[in-house]
């Protein structure tokens, strides 16, 4: 060690590199994994059911699954239940959110309105909606109005609740900032508070969203000729089980197609982040 | 809720003493009692197995049978096909005939069936369409009618008062509303015109300001088997002699009903008992008092010997096919074994 | 524009933070505020801009406002205070939106601040696109933008690194040379108090209380970073607070 410009000849001990400890907990999204999972496991239930170790009663076959959807699309009515379904989700969701929205606003600014509505969220929120579906059925009626107010109610308070957090969380800076340039109180709630708390908004909606399709099957409990949860009701109560797995994939598929229209808007309203 | 669950716990406690009773005092051992386990609703037409139970006629038979409660028929049926129970008692309904495709359940006997002068399911219209001009089933075309869903036996009566009177299901707008709740709901409010029910619910409904009973299911389905006694297919197969000794018992519960109550030849000391009897399952968060009525209302006639009437289960067979509710390619045999109980 | 506070105290619950605050922020002048930590100059700040109002005294506006201006107390925040979902023109264009401008006008003085804080370039970029010091520019844009007639700085530059505030400072410099800008500027930086203030106003621990106010009579544009005179000033300064601050750094400790 007297030399100490030569320093890459050390003494006797061997050099060997440093052993590497870092890396991994970092999981990367691989895009050709999740299809041949799905593939492979549609293929072992084929397979179980041809072969008979799946019995029939315990789950139809994909392919049977397929031919009932199929025999939705060759009828047309696909469309009808797509339709009706889509409607009731459409204004459902919207008035909710639209509602939900205005109502988690103003617990979010007032303070009369923070102290006399949060403790009722708190306590309507948990309410199983399937529950009311009786009384619904005395306020609203059998035609849309029970169907919609269903889902309406059901996506109401998660947006509420989203909306008023996100509100709480919109930094006071910003708030001050904009009274010491002396905006209306109006400016400061349109361009500083909303927009703020659109990103929790936002990941309300997507939870609302999957609210709103589970709840579609209650809602379509109700005197629904037409509809993907009236369609599933039929045929669990009449044990068509491959109807039931092609209702529940067209259910499944509307959630993906919702959960991909909102990441879109995520992109578009919050491209700053 | 809580009276309840104590009332249970007594109940399964006086049950295991009577099972272990009897297991001691056998003086036949001959076999081990066998154990079964029986799907019920707490209706009165699911009496004739409480009859059975509280008067020692499985024991007689040499089995053990332990209760299984539900909610609806649907999941008994689908209990009963995945093996976690026995034998049950329901409606034909579109549900049952595909479990039965499947291979997973068949029908053996008959339970309730609707006769003429006796007690039976009767035809409701809620208050406003009565008034405005509902008052007999032949003007139902056109009105609404509740049933739980397509495929439902509420959804077959509909389509048989239709036919007799002459229009067709489609002039109906039948309502699908999932539960008897539900519908009891709707045409309290007036959402839709009209339903048809077992009489213990349809009577006292009936008997409030708005609902009106404007027939009975009897003058449009004579001879209607409303609910049949169903086992899985592997019991009909493999043990028909279980079934055999389940069918005695029942029907030997389902004489005792229909002597006390139906056909009351055991004058009121002997209806009152039978009430007494079948309080402990039905409405057994009542007082006796409030119970009994709604115990009286609903006996209807049960098939003497668990008899099954073949001519009407094929013709709800048939008419489940032409709704395409069910595969056309399903034969009677598919839905029915014949073997253990007198046809007509 | 000149603002004099008269006999400001203030409480918040049982605390008192500030006592008998009186003094004046002439026209044209930078008003330093220096204290220990905690010791309320924020407070202070916060009650001259009409934000919170003090407990006791008032602050009083006396002069006429300078034609043209939209908003006569105008803040700079020490964390910026951008709406990062807007760009840089509409962070500017956000405290116009509400005072009755034409379009075209609007985007003339838009056009006009960022040129002067050299952001002309940068129009269009997101707050998370620019550096800390790029941020306080266009903070120092959008307050130029309403033509205040004071400015109060809390603690400016404190969120950045040492060369941006060096250049920051050289920007605020040059800005007071050409158009002689009336400023209250909070700081615990002596050195940032001694290039920029024309008063230095030394506050003691909390309750906050005037101890001494130094005035400086050098022009900003010859205080260099190695001026001798200055460096005397700041060790002046340094000595004043020293005390004050251990004091309140035990303080803190105790509580």
């Amino acid at each position: 060690m007297s030399d100490g410009l030569r320093e890459s000849e050390g003494p006797e001990s061997p050099a060997k590199p440093v052993p590497f400890r870092g890396g991994g907990f970092l999981p990367k999204p691989r895009r050709i994994v999740a299809p041949i999972v799905f593939i492979a496991l549609i293929a072992f239930w084929e397979f179980g059911c041809r072969v008979g170790f799946i019995s029939p009663l315990i789950l139809p076959a994909p392919s049977e699954a397929f031919d009932a959807f199929m025999n939705l699309v060759r009828t047309g009515l696909l469309w009808d239940h797509l339709a009706a379904s889509l409607q009731r989700l459409l204004i459902g969701w919207s008035a909710g959110t639209l509602l939900g929205i205005f109502v988690g606003t103003l617990i979010g600014l007032f303070s009369l309105a923070r102290s006399g509505l949060q403790p009722l969220v708190s306590a309507i929120f948990p309410v199983p909606k399937i529950a009311l579906l009786p009384l619904f059925v005395i306020w609203f009626g059998i035609g849309e109005g029970s169907k919609v107010a269903t889902i309406l109610f059901g996506t109401f308070f998660p947006t509420v609740i989203a909306t008023y957090g996100g509100i709480d969380n919109v930094d006071r800076n910003l708030i001050r900032m904009g009274q010491s340039f002396g905006l209306s109180k109006l400016s400061i709630i349109r361009k500083i508070i909303l927009p703020g708390a659109l990103p929790a908004i936002l990941s309300g909606a997507r939870i609302s969203a999957a609210i709103a399709i589970i709840l579609l099957v209650a809602a379509e409990m109700i005197a629904a000729e037409y509809g993907v949860g009236a369609y599933i009701l039929l045929a669990g109560s009449l044990m068509a089980t491959d109807q039931l797995i092609a209702g529940v994939a067209l259910l499944s598929l509307m959630g993906l197609v919702f959960a991909w229209l909102i990441g879109q808007a995520e992109k578009y309203f919050l491209k700053w982040r | 809720m809580n009276s309840m669950t104590r009332r249970s716990f007594k109940k399964a406690v006086i049950g295991s003493a009577l099972a272990l009773a009897t297991l001691g005092a056998s003086s036949l051992p001959a076999f081990a009692a066998d154990k079964i386990t029986v799907g019920a609703l707490r209706f009165t037409s699911h009496a004739p197995s409480f009859v059975a139970y509280e008067k020692g006629y499985f024991t007689d038979e040499g089995l053990e049978v332990e209760f299984k409660f539900f909610q609806a028929a649907q999941p008994m049926a689908v209990a009963i096909a995945s093996g976690d129970v026995d034998f049950g008692i329901t409606a034909i309904s579109g549900g049952l005939i595909n479990l039965a495709e499947k291979g997973a359940v068949k029908v053996i006997g008959g339970g309730l069936q609707e006769e003429p002068g006796v007690n039976g399911q009767v035809i409701l219209a809620s208050k406003g369409a009565y008034d405005d001009g509902l008052t007999d089933p032949s003007k139902l075309k056109g009105r609404s009618f509740g049933i739980t869903q397509a495929g439902s036996s509420f959804h077959y009566m509909a389509a048989k008062i239709a036919e007799k009177e002459g229009f067709s299901t489609a002039d109906m707008k039948l309502v699908p509303l999932q539960k008897v709740g539900a519908i009891i709901g709707a045409l309290k409010s007036g959402q839709v015109d009209a339903w048809s029910i077992v009489p213990h619910i349809g009577i006292p409904l009936a008997k409030g300001d708005a609902v009106v009973q404007i027939g009975m299911v009897a003058d449009y389905i004579p001879d209607y088997q409303v609910t049949t006694v169903f086992t899985s297919t592997k019991n009909a197969e493999e043990k028909p002699d279980l079934v055999k000794r389940f069918l005695a018992a029942f029907s030997k519960g389902a004489d005792d009903f229909n002597a006390a109550l139906v056909d009351k030849t055991e004058g009121e000391d002997g209806a009152n008992a039978m009430i007494t009897l079948i309080h402990k399952y039905v409405y057994a968060d009542q007082p006796i008092e409030k119970a009994a009525p709604s115990i009286q209302n609903g006996a209807m006639r049960m098939n003497k010997g668990a008899a099954l009437n073949m001519t009407n289960i094929t013709d709800q067979l048939d008419w489940f096919k032409a709704e395409g509710l069910v595969s056309k390619d399903i034969a009677i045999e598919t839905l029915v074994n014949t073997s253990y109980v007198e046809t007509f | 524009m000149d603002l004099n506070l008269r006999h400001i105290s203030h409480h918040y619950d049982e605390v008192e933070v500030l006592r008998d605050i009186n003094l004046d922020i002439r026209r044209g002048q930078i008003v330093c505020l220096i204290g220990p930590s905690g010791c309320g100059k924020s407070t202070l700040l916060r009650l001259i801009g009409g934000l919170e109002r003090p407990t006791g005294g008032e602050v009083l506006q006396s002069g006429e406002v300078p034609e043209g201006c939209l908003n006569p107390l105008t803040y700079i925040f020490q964390d910026f205070a951008l709406l990062p979902w807007r760009t840089v023109e509409a962070n500017v264009s956000l405290v116009l939106e509400d005072h009755d401008l034409s379009a075209a006008a609007r985007e003339a003085i838009i056009a006009d601040v960022l040129a002067r804080t050299k952001l002309a370039d940068f129009r269009k970029a997101y707050p998370r696109q620019l550096s800390g010091g790029m941020k306080q520019r266009v903070a120092i844009a959008r307050a130029l933008s309403v033509r205040p007639a004071v400015l109060l700085m809390d603690e400016p530059l404190s969120a950045l690194d040492s060369q941006t505030r060096e250049l920051l400072m050289d920007d605020l410099v040059d800005l007071w040379e050409k158009e002689q800008y009336t400023a209250a500027y909070v700081t615990h930086n002596l050195n940032e108090a001694v290039r920029l203030g024309h008063r230095i106003v030394v506050l003691s621990r909390r309750p906050g209380e005037i101890r001494e106010i130094v005035e400086i009579d050098m022009p900003l544009s010859d205080r260099r970073s190695d001026n001798s005179e200055l460096e005397a000033i700041q060790k002046r300064l340094w000595n004043l607070m020293r005390e004050e601050a251990l004091a309140a750094d035990r303080e803190l400790l105790d509580v």
